[in-house]
């Protein structure tokens, strides 16, 4: 049965052979391999910083499914990113019980000192700003921001500016594996 | 096949809205109130596909249970109370449609499902007085974005009631529409928006139960209230897929699906579907052209049959009547089919008829045994090659059905696979069943020969070409083989002979109904039927076969006639009248072969109309009677009506 | 009496080394999986019957109770852990994730045997990539040491452990939305029944606990059952984490013998009241858990006391507010978060948090009528019980037990143009 047109077969796959070998890994540890669908999104963020449409064609592939359903996946899940965001992507818990401990002030410090608003990248790439709904699971230290996957608590405007000098110097996401 | 009798099902009483019902065990509430004659809303409930009750919209009160129920996914219990019109639903069903609303546009006014909307209906009936919010608080998507050449997408009317999403998952297996994103930004779509290209799409609009997906074919063409509605036949295959077909001053503007499960279980493929603007063709034979002495000249269409018959009668008496042939066409009905076999094989008295080019030696009756329904009951079907599928499109959903819900093994082979390897391909010993096309009929013999050493039961399932090729064999219009199959003792030719015959200068007189498109694509054709001095010719549109006539009598397509036409599967159904003719339009294509007929001095015993003549087919096939309601011809040896 | 943590659960907490193998076995661990794998699966169900143990994963389900309802002869079985914990004011999960590893690993080892289960699959929340690493190296210790894989320390018994990362969606905790995911698929909920007990991962019988839960497995397998009830109440057995976070001094989790504790035990564990502070309004059991007031300050840890005053434990978590606290804005964030987590599934969840969102967000700007706040009501009225999963009744529950115990705040934010509270605040200031 033909299926809706897929994208034509990249010249080069955008995904490396390093990453091919972690979705085939993550397939092989499931009863079904599409159960990877998951784990080899995200070895294509961890790859690409972000997924765009052509990789996910290519884990469609991997998993043996079609790409509409991969995007299907892809799209549900928050933390899958669809463009490249900033060089770190911060996000700020402004849940309650962050948001009882000062969440909004550290992001109207954090947009203060990076010069974007809420939802913003620097002009450098380096920061992708944003305040989530979504608690971060960091209540016992509040307020919580999360860099690149990372919690940081009991954020002090001092200790955000560290932390912001920190990651200016570092070259990538502190999410990619080393 | 007859399948098994299975034990009369467990009824299970309970009462909707205080009326007893007896349904199976294992029915759902939204059916058993279906049956008490108390209509429930539905979105996302769909006959043909599993329950996901998303839409909310059918929740009712269930006994003593606190919760409101959905009807569409609630399993009916033995003295279960469902009360459907409580104040409680009531509420709700307006509080849920005000949900429904909250992010719709509301551009009734342009949408090609106004007058036919689910949203539109229940709004009306159930919804609340007024809204609560302000147009500008949308939340907005795409609107009318192309999904194909055939399909519109216009994700703000969407209510996501994942109707598409599972006709792609459940009903043709493509999974090419999805759900993407999240929350109140959920939409529907293929992979980045790209083109469907799945040969069943013209399904979505009817699945979709608002204006999101409509045909691209049908946009700002009409409201549903201008449009009459005709049942009948599609006429893109030989499958037998039932129709509605809607038309508007005196044009069809669509073909919507009616739900026959023994056929097309409520789809069409886009070929049949989106076939219809050939019924609207403007190159049309309107009137009788006579070129029999001396220029073309346009006469009343009785008076061209007379003129025809005199040169006809004409050769008869210098020629033997083996010089003269018949061709139809599988397009015809059987009442025409049958009547030209009459006018060629008992007035005329020749031997050579037929209504396709290849030969039809012989049939085995267990060639047509398969029902189309009982595929899903076999173990294992085995289809020969690609040519059942692209013959009749929706034979594949079938299939898919039969694998995915019945979880029976279909098995594609070669054409040409040895048949003796298959048998250990078969995953269980029991009910097989063979698909072939016609043009394969001697392979799926030896098929079905070898597998049956190995299995018990194995029937057979043959696809002929053109909607009713199968009616034309039925009704012995072939060489050799008269009606019902009875074995003649003079053979004739085939229509490939004829036609080689008529090119070698052979044949005096040609008696052609058309269009047959599989013969006027054939190379030979037109040399052949220009070589026969004395073409009469019956067809509705221009052509070949209009250009080499000297008696061009005007046909009529299927929409605007009626009679029987049989299925493949053997299955006799109506077409009836769509398009009314217009006032001195000529008369049916079948009182002009009558007429033919008659004034070449044959005896045709009734009135030349479809209903009489389908009693005189009766009375010359047994197997036709009783088969008025849609039902299969009940031939000899071959299982009985079904 | 001054307010005592009981550390069970947490007994090794702190312990050197105890998040890598050496450490834990050193602490003992492992010794109850071995005694386990010496067990009948009904043996190991009875001691877990005899605790009393119920779910930590907020419905507080009899966890021998549901692992009994799987078929006989059914198999493959698979396990799932809950570590998806994503509700709002919930983070015991990741202390127990973080700290106690193998601990976790331990537990869902024992269930895996108790349930005859070949997989156990780790569902850990996307947040958590810092646990998740970690978990994926303790895994692979436990591989190395023959704790998992084929013949688990030594037995015939063999059972697979997957740690999978979810990737942010709240609704993924959900049961039946967190097998979905696990299958590769969008994280929306299943329709019920069948139950995943019957027919869940793949079709399969399977379980799903969340990881409090599995991580008292070692103690109870270690001291019985009884020894493990004896150490709550009758109706609330044992010890349970408590997440205390918002207006205290030292937001934390504490581990508390259920029942004996009481809502004041536990500020007064998190440091009391912030200073200078009184307390305006507490919600337990996470987000999704109606509000309650001063007045429940001596209820204690105990199922049913909490229900009985109109709210629940949940996923153990206690959000503590002060006098400055504005109701509809902690409504409006909650209910914020619920629409953004709602999955689009159903139709009176996806468009109810949406309009609720939408009029929270007008209320707390003070533009709001007061038939809007009427609206609010209605829209909270149509969802509650209607929804296709329980996120749509929760995404009401808390902003009407709001509604109704401080209607007068939410009158006051009719028309006023600002937030009262914060104007008020910020005039005292
Ligand atoms: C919307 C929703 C979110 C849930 N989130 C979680 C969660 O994050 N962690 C969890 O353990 N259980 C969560 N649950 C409860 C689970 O469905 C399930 O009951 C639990 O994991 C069972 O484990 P237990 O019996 O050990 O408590 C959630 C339920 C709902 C309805
Ligand atoms: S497009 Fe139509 S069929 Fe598909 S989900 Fe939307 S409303 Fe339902
Ligand atoms: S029809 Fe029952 S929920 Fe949609």
């Amino acid at each position: 049965m033909a299926e809706a047109a897929g994208p034509p077969a990249a010249a080069t796959p955008l995904l490396s052979a390093a990453t091919r070998e972690r979705i085939r890994t993550a397939c092989a540890r499931y009863p079904a391999a599409r159960s990877a669908a998951l784990p080899a999104l995200w070895a294509a963020q961890d790859q690409l910083g972000h997924v765009p449409p052509e990789a996910m064609a290519e884990v469609a592939a991997e998993l043996g499914i079609g790409a509409a359903e991969v995007e299907a996946v892809a799209t549900f899940y928050a933390m899958y990113f669809r463009r490249p965001p900033g060089r770190h992507f911060i996000q700020v818990c402004t849940n309650v019980s962050c948001a009882l401990r000062g969440a909004e002030g550290l992001l109207r410090h954090l947009e203060e000192r990076l010069g974007i608003p809420d939802g913003g990248t620097t002009l450098d790439g380096a920061f992708t700003l944003e305040s989530t709904v979504e608690c971060l699971g960091a209540c016992g230290g509040a307020p919580a921001l999360q860099v690149d996957r990372y919690s940081h608590e009991d954020c002090t405007p001092d200790r955000v500016d560290r932390l912001l000098e920190r990651l200016r110097a570092e070259p990538g996401p502190t999410g990619a594996p080393r | 096949m007859s399948a098994a009798p299975s034990p009369p099902p467990e009824l299970v009483t309970l009462t909707v809205d205080g009326r007893a019902v007896s349904v199976p065990a294992g029915t759902l509430v939204w059916d058993a109130c279906e049956k008490a004659g108390v209509f429930v809303p539905v979105y996302c409930a769909h006959k043909k596909m599993d329950p996901v009750a998303v839409c909310r919209m059918c929740l009712i009160e269930v006994g003593t249970m606190p919760k409101l129920q959905p009807a569409c996914a609630t399993v009916v219990q033995a003295g279960m109370e469902v009360r459907t019109a409580t104040d409680r639903v009531q509420r709700f069903r307006q509080g849920n449609m005000e949900f429904l609303l909250l992010n719709h546009p509301l551009d009734c006014p342009v949408c090609d499902r106004g007058g036919e909307c689910d949203l539109q209906d229940f709004a009306q009936r159930y919804g609340p007085p007024r809204s609560r919010t302000a147009i500008t608080g949308k939340v907005h998507f795409d609107k009318a974005r192309p999904l194909s050449d055939r399909i519109m997408l216009d994700q703000e009317r969407c209510i996501l009631c994942w109707r598409c999403v599972r006709y792609c998952d459940e009903i043709t297996g493509d999974r090419a529409i999805v759900l993407q994103e999240r929350a109140v930004h959920t939409v529907v779509d293929t992979f980045e928006g790209r083109p469907l290209t799945g040969p069943f799409q013209g399904n979505l609009p009817e699945v979709c139960p608002v204006g999101a997906l409509t045909h691209t074919a049908y946009r700002f063409r009409s409201r549903p209230w201008d449009l009459q509605r005709t049942p009948s036949v599609c006429p893109g295959c030989s499958y037998g897929c039932t129709v509605g077909i809607d038309s508007r001053d005196n044009a069809v503007v669509r073909f919507v699906s009616q739900d026959n499960p023994d056929v097309d279980d409520s789809w069409l493929c886009d070929r049949g579907r989106y076939g219809f603007p050939e019924l609207n063709r403007q190159d049309r034979v309107l009137t009788a052209e006579l070129s029999l002495e001396g220029p073309v000249r346009a006469v009343g269409a009785l008076e061209a049959v007379g003129a025809a018959a005199r040169a006809l009668a004409g050769v008869l008496e210098r020629h033997d009547p083996d010089q003269v042939a018949c061709l139809g066409t599988p397009q015809m009905t059987n009442e025409e089919a049958f009547c030209l076999q009459w006018l060629g094989r008992d007035v005329i008295g020749t031997p050579h008829l037929d209504h396709q080019l290849e030969p039809w030696p012989d049939l085995a009756p267990d060639e047509f045994r398969l029902a189309i329904r009982e595929l899903e009951d076999c173990d294992t079907v085995v289809v020969l090659g690609e040519r059942p599928e692209a013959a009749t499109p929706v034979l594949t959903l079938r299939l898919y059905k039969a694998e995915r819900k019945r979880g029976r093994q279909v098995l594609r082979i070669a054409a040409d696979a040895d048949p003796t390897e298959l048998a250990g391909r078969v995953r269980d010993r029991g009910r097989v069943g063979v698909v072939a096309h016609e043009a394969d009929r001697d392979r799926a013999r030896a098929v079905a020969t070898a597998l049956a050493a190995a299995n018990g039961s194995v029937h057979r399932l043959t696809l002929t070409e053109g909607m009713n090729g199968r009616g034309c064999k039925d009704l012995g219009l072939l060489p050799g083989l008269g009606p019902g199959y009875r074995r003649l003792d003079r053979a004739g030719m085939h229509g490939r002979a004829i036609l080689a015959a008529a090119a070698e200068g052979r044949l005096r007189a040609l008696v052609v109904v058309g269009p047959n498109p599989e013969m006027e694509q054939d190379p030979a054709y037109e040399a052949a039927i220009a070589r026969v001095p004395l073409v009469v010719a019956l067809t509705p549109v221009r052509g070949l076969l209009s250009r080499h006539a000297q008696a061009l009598l005007p046909g009529r397509t299927m929409a605007e006639k009626q009679g029987t036409v049989t299925s493949s599967e053997g299955r006799v159904q109506r077409i009836r009248v769509a398009l009314q003719p217009r006032i001195g339009a000529p008369p049916p294509e079948l009182r002009l072969l009558v007429e033919l007929g008659r004034s070449l001095g044959g005896t045709w015993e009734s009135a030349p109309l479809a209903t009489p003549a389908f009693d005189v087919i009766c009375d010359a096939v047994p197997a036709y009677r009783g088969t008025r309601g849609g039902l299969r011809a009940a031939w000899p040896g071959t299982g009985g009506a079904a | 009496m001054a307010a005592e943590e009981l550390r069970i659960l947490t007994r090794h907490l702190g312990a050197p080394g105890v998040t890598g193998l050496p450490g834990y076995e050193a602490v003992g661990g492992y010794r109850s999986l071995r005694r386990a794998l010496g067990m009948t699966p009904e043996a190991i169900t009875a001691e877990v019957k005899a605790s009393g143990l119920r779910g930590r994963g907020g419905a507080a389900f009899p966890t021998a109770t549901k692992w009994g309802f799987l078929p006989q002869d059914v198999f493959p079985r698979y396990l799932c852990v809950n570590a998806d914990e994503s509700e709002p004011g919930c983070f015991k999960d990741r202390v127990l994730l973080e700290e106690l590893p193998h601990q976790l690993l331990e537990g869902t080892l024992i269930a895996a045997v108790a349930l005859q289960a070949s997989h156990a699959f780790l569902y850990v929340r996307g947040e958590y990539r810092a646990p998740r690493e970690l978990l994926d190296r303790c895994v692979a210790e436990a591989y190395r040491a023959g704790y998992a894989g084929q013949g688990v320390a030594g037995s015939r018994f063999g059972c697979e452990l997957v740690v999978h990362g979810g990737a942010g969606a709240y609704i993924c905790g959900e049961e039946t939305a967190l097998l979905d995911s696990l299958e590769g698929l969008r994280g929306q909920p299943r329709l019920k029944p069948p139950f995943p007990a019957v027919r869940g991962l793949y079709g399969q019988p399977t379980v799903v606990n969340n990881v409090e839960t599995l991580s008292n497995l070692p103690y109870i397998i270690e001291h019985g059952g009884a020894a493990y009830a004896a150490l709550g109440t009758e109706a609330s057995p044992g010890t349970r984490l408590f997440c205390v976070s918002g207006h205290v001094e030292r937001p934390g989790t504490f581990e508390v013998p259920m029942g004996h504790t009481t809502f004041r035990d536990l500020i007064a564990l998190a440091g009391g009241v912030r200073t200078g502070h009184v307390l305006k309004a507490m919600q337990p059991g996470g987000g999704s858990m109606q509000v309650l007031g001063p007045e429940h300050l001596d209820l204690a840890l105990d199922f049913k006391a909490v229900a009985d005053a109109g709210s629940s434990l949940g996923a153990g978590a206690l959000v503590v507010m002060d006098e400055t606290t504005c109701m509809v804005d902690v409504s409006m964030r909650l209910v914020d978060f619920y629409h953004h987590e709602s999955c689009g599934k159903c139709v009176p969840c996806r468009e109810g948090t949406y309009f609720e969102s939408r009029l929270m967000h007008r209320l707390e700007a003070g533009l709001a009528s007061a038939d809007e706040l009427l609206t609010l009501a209605d829209i909270c009225e149509h969802m509650e019980g209607r929804c296709f999963c329980p996120l749509g009744d929760t995404a009401t529950w808390f902003v009407m037990s709001a509604y109704r115990r401080f209607a007068d705040e939410f009158r006051a934010h009719c028309g006023a143009g600002c937030c009262p509270v914060r104007a008020a605040a910020e005039a005292a200031a």
